[in-house]
């Protein structure tokens, strides 16, 4: 399974990536969400991509709208993690066509359960 | 009732209190740093001394205000070894860039506890004592000690007429 990671914070896009890879993912990396667009474009598209929300040149919650409403990208499963924590913004990412919010900080564990219920948790892997 | 509300909810303290932060620290430590030494809360303030690295992030909305963590700048290394768990060679932009988004976290769910709040301002890091609004008051705030070395953590917010930024 491939994995997209999209965060303008290096160290968090190598703490997620870091935990998807341990649990059989390969994983590429984006800073902002024009450049997760230009990844997407260059194919072949990823199974997931944990998505945060503020970041410069476009946010999180602009890629997850601007990716919903490209017909080719519907097999890609959208997961928000953030630190926008107040429900208010959750039913916003979620209504925009997030599948899943994952708040910062996560454990490995809450990270397992969220692929979990969205059945993208590579073979073998434990919840 | 909201008037109510917002009666109830006069000073920033009410909604933002030490115990809140010091839960979202902990949160955040037992998330990305449980690897590494405890982090030991003190009652007493320790004010930085000597060059200092300090990350913020502002918070928008009906209450304005900033939320910052400062650290002695010889600690920014090792926190950010911790935090990316590398302890290969790391660059300044590693330290600024594991900094700010421990300050990114602090700010997030603090900013989930303020009401009407708008959205969270990118992380800003620098070697200076950050600024806050003439007319904020200090909410919250974390003295924390770790590998010997102290951690500040502030939430200020606007107390009347939203901020100014002329230091503090």
């Amino acid at each position: 399974m491939k994995a997209l990671v999209v965060d303008d914070s290096r160290a968090m896009r190598k703490i997620i990536a870091g935990a998807l890879r341990k649990l059989g993912y390969e994983t590429v990396e984006a800073a902002d969400g024009a450049e997760a667009l230009k990844v997407l474009e260059s194919g072949p598209l990823p199974d997931l991509a944990t998505v945060d929300w503020n970041m410069p040149v476009m946010d999180g919650l602009t890629f997850v709208t601007q990716v919903r409403a490209n017909r080719d990208y519907r097999a890609l499963t959208l997961m928000m993690v953030t630190t926008e924590a107040e429900h208010g913004q959750i039913v916003r990412a979620l209504a925009a066509g997030a599948h899943e919010y994952l708040i910062k900080p996560f454990t490995v564990e809450s990270l397992e359960e969220k692929l979990s219920l969205l059945g993208l948790l590579p073979e073998g892997a434990q919840a | 009732m909201t008037e109510l509300v917002e009666e109830f909810y006069d000073e920033p303290t009410d909604y933002v209190e030490d115990e809140a932060l010091g839960q979202i620290v902990d949160a955040m430590w037992a998330s990305y740093f449980a690897h590494t030494e405890f982090l030991l809360p003190s009652f007493d303030q320790h004010d930085i001394e000597g060059d200092i690295l300090a990350a913020s992030v502002t918070i928008s909305g009906a209450r304005p205000g900033i939320v910052t963590v400062s650290v002695e700048r010889a600690l920014g290394l090792p926190l950010a070894a911790a935090l990316l768990q590398d302890d290969g060679e790391l660059t300044d932009e590693d330290v600024y860039d594991s900094l700010g988004e421990v300050a990114n976290i602090v700010g997030g769910n603090i900013k989930a506890l303020v009401p009407d709040a708008g959205p969270l301002g990118l992380p800003v890091v620098s070697t200076a004592k950050p600024l806050h609004g003439a007319s904020d008051r200090l909410a919250a705030r974390l003295d924390a000690n770790w590998q010997g070395q102290w951690l500040t953590f502030e939430v200020w917010l606007a107390g009347g007429n939203g901020p100014e930024n002329v230091g503090g």
